[in-house]
């Protein structure tokens, strides 16, 4: 339909080179469909809908041995059948046009995918520019053994590119080879269409089913629960109305509901490494299997409820551009999540994953002070001792920590949270004092990334050092950004050999001798005037 | 009150057209009038005698401090159009604003999406204009308003040049 049109709208100077490959000299261009099934298994709720509009009422009447009309209705039988069929042949043949509209295609650095037939579309994304790759298996799909391809680029909204349906085999293919692409890996040009083998990958961590029970059981959600229900069981025996026990039955489905959603998409959790990224796995009805290119994770946050400290776990969730807040269901996105529930050693691991140089010579020391250290273990710069009115829990565990690839913020003394951002993925940040802060000489410091459950900021940090902090941050994630300079990751680090067994610490970091990893006692008695 | 300023020392603000005070004059104008009037009602139906309720000193009270609290924004006005200020510096673009609350930011060139310039009709009268940048994070809420045509023009092409020139990913 539109293959002859393949480079348009394509900028930069890819697209003299691209249109003589796209437009069908060669097979790497081709244009493919989805699984023919797909329709139906998208709209299997519409066409359910009409049988069940148009047959209950039928098939009660034949059980109950009636007629299967009404006499008064008998007469116009004939119109209602005739008018079922029209709206179920109408809803198919759109099924079918919509899916023969549909078209995908990757081909020179490009995704492209072509759908709708009264209102046409055409989107192509570049491959370099993918910030995740998800296939996805709703219950019904994975019963037909068909699986959703979700191709993530940084724009908060909808996903970038949506394959819906594929065969399983066909969505791991067509993964493997946009992320080899992605990567960096040239095809072969004499065989073009050799699919690219799937990236090795070796499994890290996985969450079993007994801790899931157990983190959902003790979450913040059911501390709440627990003191409704405490509050309502109160108020109904000192006011002697029972009517506050029937507030209990819609909050108690509710809450079934959510618990299950929660059980039902952090069952069977697993998390592994390839050279392609991060790959996690979950869900027991639905699947989904996401894969995180390297670097692509622009903020993280390890959190632990007050309940959860009993057995020591800890949550860690990520910003991904791309992902946003919030899922296609309107909830908080499973997405984000990179650990839904592990012990110390899990968030290790994943910490060194997501940040496989962690510019410090002792990372295990740093982070272990970031989740439970108080005052300046670990390195940590805390509120200073004059503003501890300002946060009377906190100030001693209020602070910050720099290696030399990522800023640490931890926070919380009951609630307790550590918060990373890589200094190549700080966009911009913001210094803020409010008349309160002042009195105590104290600021805030905001580091903006993307869309996403993570929110990073320093509370009341001294103004000297905030200050400081501010200044060389700014110049840190300069050289940062520096310093990387590529978007495909095989270029960068070398080769899909040494992705996966690379030492843990790369290139030095470059250091001077004021800049030692963990810097920032240094600077707190350089710059304390008070 | 003893105000230090919370941005890095040793930097040259430069400072937005004074005549983006009567930008904020008349966005206050609209604003607080409007609601001091709408709060006056009730005291003048009770004056009138058409209500009851509310008693003549909550109908006193609430457009007074209304009209009180109106007054002391106004009088901050010329202040906190003082106090925005922009700095370039080599590898981003530093922006304040705010005396009781402060707030300094840096946005890095490499880092803006893209640059806005909007013009309200009050300010198109005055030749003003207002920048926004944009940066990947909806967090960067970074608008410099009330620059002249002129500088706004110069500095977004200034800004879209040295983006360009270090444009990182994301």
């Amino acid at each position: 339909m539109t293959a002859d049109v393949p480079g348009h709208g394509m900028p930069g100077p890819e697209a003299p080179a691209a249109i003589p490959a796209a437009s069908g000299t060669a097979p790497d261009g081709e244009w493919l469909r989805v699984h023919p099934a797909s329709p139906f298994v998208r709209g299997w709720v519409a066409l359910a809908a009409i049988f069940f509009f148009f047959g209950r009422d039928m098939f009660e009447r034949m059980l109950q041995g009636r007629p299967v009309f009404e006499q008064e209705l008998a007469g116009r039988a004939p119109w209602l059948v005739a008018g079922g069929g029209i709206v179920l042949v109408v809803t198919v043949v759109g099924f079918i046009l919509t899916w023969y509209f549909t078209k995908y295609q990757v081909s020179e650095g490009y995704v492209r995918v072509n759908s709708g037939f009264l209102f046409r579309q055409q989107r192509q994304a570049r491959l370099d520019r993918v910030q995740a790759i998800d296939i996805v298996q709703p219950l019904l799909a994975r019963i037909f053994g068909l699986a959703e391809l979700k191709f993530e680029v940084a724009d908060a909204g909808e996903s970038a590119v949506k394959l819906a349906y594929l065969r399983m085999d066909e969505a791991r293919q067509l993964r493997a080879t946009i992320l080899a692409r992605a990567a960096g890996v040239v095809p072969d040009p004499a065989r073009p269409l050799e699919a690219q083998p799937e990236a090795p990958e070796h499994q890290v961590l996985s969450v079993p089913p007994s801790r899931l029970v157990g983190s959902l059981l003790l979450s913040e959600q059911s501390f709440f629960v627990v003191l409704g229900g405490v509050a309502s069981v109160i108020l109904s025996a000192v006011t002697e109305n029972r009517g506050f026990y029937f507030y209990l039955i819609p909050a108690a489905l509710g809450l079934a509901a959510s618990y299950w959603g929660s059980f039902n998409k952090g069952y069977n959790f697993t998390a592994a490494i390839s050279p392609d990224g991060i790959r996690l796995r979950y869900g027991l009805l639905d699947t989904q299997a996401q894969t995180l290119p390297p670097g692509r994770i622009q903020a993280l946050r390890v959190s632990q409820p007050p309940l959860w400290r009993i057995f020591g776990w800890y949550r860690i969730q990520v910003n991904v551009a791309g992902y946003g807040i919030l899922g296609s269901d309107g909830e908080a996105s499973p997405r984000t999540t990179l650990l839904p529930v592990g012990k110390l050693p899990d968030v290790m691991s994943m910490l060194a994953l997501v940040l496989p140089d962690p510019g410090t010579p002792e990372p295990g020391r740093v982070f272990a002070a970031g989740l439970d250290g108080l005052d300046s273990d670990g390195g940590f710069v805390t509120t200073p001792r004059r503003a501890r009115f300002l946060a009377p829990l906190g100030w001693r565990r209020n602070g910050f920590a720099v290696t030399g690839t990522a800023l640490l913020i931890r926070s919380g003394r009951w609630w307790r949270q550590l918060v990373m951002v890589p200094h190549q993925r700080t966009q911009s940040m913001a210094l803020h004092q409010g008349p309160l802060a002042r009195r105590f000489r104290v600021a805030d410091l905001v580091l903006h990334t993307t869309t996403g459950p993570v929110a990073a900021r320093l509370t009341q940090a001294g103004l000297d050092e905030a200050r400081t902090l501010f200044d060389e941050q700014s110049a840190r994630a300069r050289l940062a950004r520096k310093r990387q300079t590529t978007e495909q990751w095989l270029a960068a680090v070398g080769g899909p050999a040494v992705a996966v067994e690379r030492a843990p610490v790369v290139e030095p970091v470059e250091t001077s001798p004021a800049e030692t990893p963990v810097e920032t006692n240094h600077q707190q008695e350089g710059t304390n005037r008070g | 009150m003893h105000t230090e300023a919370i941005d890095p020392p040793g930097i040259t603000w430069q400072r937005v057209s004074p005549k983006y005070v009567t930008v904020r004059l008349v966005q206050w104008a609209i604003g607080n009038v409007a609601a001091v009037l709408v709060l006056s009602l009730p005291l003048v139906f009770v004056q009138l005698g058409w209500w009851r309720w509310p008693p003549l000193w909550l109908a006193v009270t609430v457009p007074a401090a209304t009209l009180l609290l109106a007054i002391w924004r106004l009088l901050l006005i010329p202040r906190q159009v003082r106090a925005i200020g922009y700095a370039e510096r080599d590898d981003d673009l530093l922006i304040r604003s705010g005396i009781f609350f402060q707030r300094t930011m840096a946005v890095p060139y490499g880092r803006m999406q893209y640059v806005d310039i909007g013009v309200g009709p009050v300010e198109r009268g005055l030749g003003l204009c207002t920048l926004k940048l944009h940066t990947a994070s909806p967090g960067t809420n970074a608008t410099l308003p009330g620059l002249p045509a002129g500088e706004g023009a110069r500095l977004r092409e200034q800004l879209a040049a040295r983006g360009e020139a270090r444009l990182a990913g994301l």
